[in-house]
């Protein structure tokens, strides 16, 4: 590459990317300063300033379903859940919204059969209710805010 | 790709997450494959991440992992997981994945003040290599060092501890475990004689009553939590109490939630105790037979440095307190002082904290007269807006199930008291109430000890990964178990180093002073995780010193780094964990590791070829060694000896400490790999098989000695699923020095329904509860202690100034300092910043409201963070906590560095901050 155009690359990386040290020449290995270096992209010795977050505040059923990291991943939660929580020994609205047999359009996703099976203390026979273990949904289930990723991941949708 | 392998790729990269910005997470896709699971490979693993140590299958196909979830055939999860634990497939894939050596350079040249340019591994080695001999000819074996892990797997804790201990003769090798359950292992030590729980999981099911103390088992072990969520919603008679400094989601399921301020767990405990005696509840014949009472001094300080020659001015107040301390009147009411005349104590037994001797049972009893209700409940109640009353009655409650005889009590803790400025102190107090009511050791009732990391237990504490650790409890200042450390290695006598080295902590003030100025970081991150990071980051930059981190992705610590080496991911690799119940777990690898990165394995064999014995086993300059059979200050020339073992002075660490005769018998292929393929082999070009080597030399340490493991391939058998050592004949141990349970007890007390048969600090002097009034030690061979601790007032409080305690801690879904878990997409985005959870009056006061920008400051330096008044979290009036794992929001630059002066663990749980608005 010509070392001018090299240069001038590096300069509109430099500026499109708010990178402050990004050195490009023809031939020297590239460097990149410390600054660039995982997520923060910042010195060890600033103090950033964290950027605010907006939780899912959706009413359920108001957004369709989330895609699951994976086909077997648990599913991610697709609308607010302030209203929702705390789980308590005497409350869990969760389960009071999901306890449902089939999956009918714009209601809850029924909790899957395999969390009415205890696999701990009775395998293979099928509770009327959810088993205790799983009572936590919130330990699996977890709502999002609008934070986008701090970096990609290279993981096809279709796996 | 590493983020910095080729401008295009980086450029590329950066617009990806950018577009990302605007798309928001993906909503499901109209059509699903209709068998995703077709092709799937499937074979057991274990999940990366806390110390409950799941058990998973792991999906793979094409070279990569597809899928997990949660193993039904192992015991310790049934079949779930938590978000986290799903996280386990993902984490191996983030775009920015290490696959370079990276090093400082200008002009062709390492430069400490030089940008990161991609070397390859040769280049990286000797930059390394000239470095490490520059400083070992500088300063000998005590001027490098290694920082390890709790999630090393346990034959990379056991090659790096040999590589440190045998081959370099240095001490300085210590993890960030330190960080997490040196409190617990000293405790048991002085306790038991020997590390790690009597206990299993088991318990959960067995007990009915949980007592947490300051272990939010809900974020933190979600799945033990899930087990023992499933007992109380089935058994109303079962009980679940937590106490803690501020509400959360594990007191949503407790049937009481006890607020307490910061330290006055040791109160509490000592009334308990006090009830117990009073009560009639002490189990006579069990403390009879089994216990004995000691006690320790208590000026011991806070494990702070000696001098402030390095502290900023701000910090002058809180570091006097190392040398000398003004008691509370608390404080003089609890050491049986008066508390109307003014104690200033000096902290003379800061170096000998640990010491200890053998109290009378009326001493003990005088001890505990002090800890009334009326005097704990003031000192502990936590919630201002709580009444006293109230607060009495949880107190009285509480009391009440420890001495309630028919019942069974398990007490589970983590950071809550291993953080803490007298951990040991907490951990030994929660003996001292279950070997009273002689509730330990026994099925469903115990003092139980969980730990934070995958492998705090398997590798940090079994393998010994620690400044003053050899393997399966040994310890580097006792002769005898140097001598046996040397045999195992086939080491000339006097080889290793009787000195201790440098806990973690300590490492970093070492570069500071200069003292310590080649550091290898290995599996983890501690330029973020070590508090009072300012010291340590400007130490790491601007000192003359040369530092090396191998990570798996860019991390915190990467960024202070001189020199990056690319590391495996967790299935890129084979290994083994073991968890909080002694549980040894294993893994194949599943797929291969990315570009050039290694496993550590590898890298630590291939640096080991730099290095010939002629280089190390010389006279070695120790400062300060002082042992019988040494020399003052250096260790002895070990090459004419090491000759008649059969070495030659050229030959390499790697042919003496990893390629032996014995172990390049163990061949690669193995039929235990089923197909799996083994990159340390393939990258390092060699016929055997590294892991399995290790491990089948590693295991000689233990067997025999309590900490008996299976052979490697039966951890492999189909259905196995770890087992809980000690292993005898085949079969895993449940209850540990119950003679009903455990094999040992047999051997050392024939006919004893128990026998607490630790050998570690049996010979102990008898005294009073000021001192020790007969040198002439006492054996108490097959006997526990109960210790009498007094109530201490934390290293740091609030003031008119720093008003607030601040406390740390981890998420749910975030493991530790983030670095897999924020690039997981669903975990960021559930979780993308760490927020400081306050009381809403507290946040108003200071002009405040939820989400809002503020500084939190303190004597140590200040960060920004964005306010939670509301959530899972709810804070007492006072009381703020902040999460750890965002390296943008860097509370270790704001926590204090004091430890538990006997564990050498930091207090990340208190310390005082003031919080104010910033202006946007």
């Amino acid at each position: 590459m010509n070392r001018g155009i090299a240069i001038l690359v590096g300069m509109v990386a430099f500026l499109a990317l708010g990178m402050t040290a990004f050195i490009v020449t023809g031939n020297q290995p590239e460097a990149t300063s410390d600054r660039e270096v995982g997520l923060s992209k910042s010195s060890i010795f600033d103090v950033p300033t964290p950027a605010a977050f907006q939780p899912d505040e959706s009413e359920p059923g108001e957004e369709s379903v989330l895609a699951r990291p994976f086909a077997i991943a648990p599913p991610l939660v697709p609308h607010g859940v302030a209203d929702f929580l705390p789980i308590t020994r005497d409350a869990n609205a969760c389960i009071e919204c999901h306890q449902v047999a089939e999956k009918l359009e714009g209601e809850p996703t029924p909790i899957p059969a395999s969390h009415y099976e205890d696999l701990r203390n009775a395998p293979g026979k099928t509770r009327s209710s959810p088993v205790g273990s799983r009572y936590n949904c919130s330990a699996c289930h977890v709502s999002l805010t609008d934070a986008s990723p701090l970096v990609g991941i290279d993981w096809p949708q279709a796996n | 790709m590493s983020p910095i392998t080729t401008r295009r790729e980086f450029i590329k990269a950066s617009l990806a997450a950018a577009a990302a910005a605007t798309m928001g997470f993906p909503r499901a896709a109209a059509a699903q494959p209709a068998d995703p699971e077709a092709g799937w490979r499937w074979d057991k693993g274990v999940c990366r991440f806390c110390g409950v140590g799941c058990g998973l299958l792991v999906a793979t196909k094409g070279g990569r992992v597809r899928a997990v979830k949660g193993d039904p055939d192992c015991d310790v999860n049934r079949g779930l997981l938590c978000v986290k634990g799903y996280a386990n497939a993902r984490i191996h894939y983030a775009e920015d994945r290490l696959t370079r050596p990276l090093l400082r350079m200008k002009s062709g040249q390492f430069d400490k003040s030089g940008d990161f340019v991609p070397v390859s591994w040769e280049q990286a080695f000797d930059e390394m290599e000239r470095q490490f001999k520059r400083v070992h000819a500088e300063l000998g074996p005590t001027g490098i060092g290694i920082m390890g892990s709790g999630q090393y797997t346990i034959q990379e804790g056991y090659s790096a501890v040999k590589l440190v201990k045998a081959g370099w003769r240095s001490n300085n090798i210590d993890p960030n475990a330190r960080h997490c359950m040196a409190s617990a292992v000293a405790a048991f030590f002085q306790v038991f004689g020997i590390d790690e729980p009597s206990g299993c999981y088991d318990d959960i099911e067995l007990t009915n009553t949980v007592v947490l103390w300051g272990a939010n088992m809900a974020e933190m072990h979600p799945m033990l939590w899930a087990r023992i969520t499933d007992k109380r919603l089935a058994d109303d008679s079962y009980r679940v109490i937590n106490l803690t400094t501020f509400g959360n989601r594990s007191s949503d399921i407790a049937d009481t939630e006890i607020i307490m301020k910061p330290n006055s767990d040791l109160a509490i405990w000592n009334y308990i105790a006090r009830e117990v005696v009073e009560r009639g509840a002490v189990d006579e014949e069990f403390v009879e037979r089994h216990c004995v009472f000691a006690t320790g001094p208590y000026d011991i300080g806070f494990g702070m440095r000696g001098t402030d020659q390095f502290a900023y001015e701000a910090e002058h107040d809180t570091q006097r307190r190392q040398r000398e301390v003004r008691l509370t009147r608390e404080e003089a009411i609890g050491q049986r002082r008066d508390p109307d005349i003014e104690h200033v104590v000096k902290q003379k037994s800061a170096a000998s904290a640990g010491k200890h001797w053998r109290i009378s049972f009326d001493d003990f009893k005088r001890a505990l007269a002090p800890y009334t209700l009326d005097f704990v409940a003031p000192l502990a109640k936590g919630d201002p807006d709580e009444s006293l009353d109230e607060f009495k009655n949880k107190l009285r409650r509480l009391a009440g199930h420890y001495v309630e005889r028919e019942r069974k009590v398990v007490s589970f803790w983590t950071m809550g008291f291993n953080q803490h400025v007298r951990g040991t102190w907490v951990n030994e107090q929660a003996y001292m109430v279950h070997l009273l009511t002689g509730k330990q050791a026994k099925p469903g009732m115990g003092a139980f000890s969980l730990t934070g990391q995958p492998s705090a237990c398997g590798t940090a504490r079994e393998v010994g990964t620690f400044a003053h650790r050899l393997p399966a409890d040994m310890l580097v200042a006792n002769p005898k178990h140097r001598q046996r450390s040397e045999e195992i290695w086939k080491l000339p006598a006097g080889t290793l180093n009787p000195k201790v080295g440098s806990h973690i902590t300590k490492m970093m003030r070492d570069l500071e002073d200069g003292s310590l100025k080649w550091l290898w970081v290995q599996v983890t991150n501690p330029f973020q995780s070590t508090a009072n990071a300012n010291h340590w980051i400007h130490a790491a930059r601007e000192k003359d010193n040369f530092i090396v981190v191998s990570d798996v992705y860019p991390t915190l610590s990467c960024k202070v780094a001189d020199l990056i080496l690319p590391a495996a991911l967790h299935f890129e690799k084979w290994g083994a964990y073991g968890n909080s119940e002694r549980r040894t777990q294993v893994w194949r690898q599943q797929v291969s590791p990315p570009g050039e990165a290694r496993s550590d394995i590898w890298q630590m064999m291939e640096f080991s070829k730099r290095f010939t014995l002629r280089e190390v086993w010389g006279r070695q300059p120790i400062p300060g060694l002082q042992a019988a059979g040494f020399a003052q200050g250096a260790l002895p020339d070990v090459l004419a000896e090491a000759q008649r073992l059969g070495y030659s002075p050229d030959d390499t660490l790697y042919d003496v400490l990893f390629a032996t005769a014995a172990n390049r018998k163990v061949a690669w292929p193995d039929p235990v790999a089923e197909g799996h393929e083994n990159a340390t082999v393939r990258h390092a070009d060699i016929d055997w098989f590294p892991e399995k080597a290790l491990f089948q030399e590693y295991v000689q340490f233990g067997r025999g000695h309590a900490h008996d493991l299976a052979d490697f391939d039966a951890y492999y058998a189909k259905d196995v699923r770890g087992l809980r050592w000690p292993v005898l004949n085949g079969r895993e141990t449940r209850w540990r020095f119950n003679a009903e349970h455990d094999a040992y007890v047999a051997k050392h007390a024939p006919g004893a329904d128990f026998a607490f048969y630790g050998p570690a600090l049996k010979s102990i002097p008898d005294g009073g509860l000021e001192r020790v009034t007969n040198t002439r030690a006492s054996a108490l061979a097959n006997k526990a202690k109960i210790f009498f601790r007094p109530y201490a007032a934390p290293a740091e409080s609030p003031d008119a100034n720093f008003d607030l305690w601040l406390a740390t801690g981890r998420v749910l879904e975030h493991w530790h300092s983030g670095s897999m878990t924020r690039r997981v997409p669903e975990l960021h985005a559930s979780m993308p910043t760490a927020r400081l959870f306050m009381h809403p009056q507290d946040a108003e006061k200071r002009g405040l409201a939820d989400n809002e920008l503020a500084w939190i400051e303190s004597r140590r330096g200040k960060i920004q963070a964005r306010v939670a008044t509301d959530g899972r979290n709810r804070m007492p009036r006072g009381m703020v906590f902040l999460p750890w794992f965002d390296e943008s929001v860097f509370i270790n630059k704001v926590t204090l560095d004091a430890t538990c002066p006997i564990s050498k663990e930091i207090d990340f749980k208190k310390c005082a901050i003031k919080v104010y608005k910033a202006q946007v």
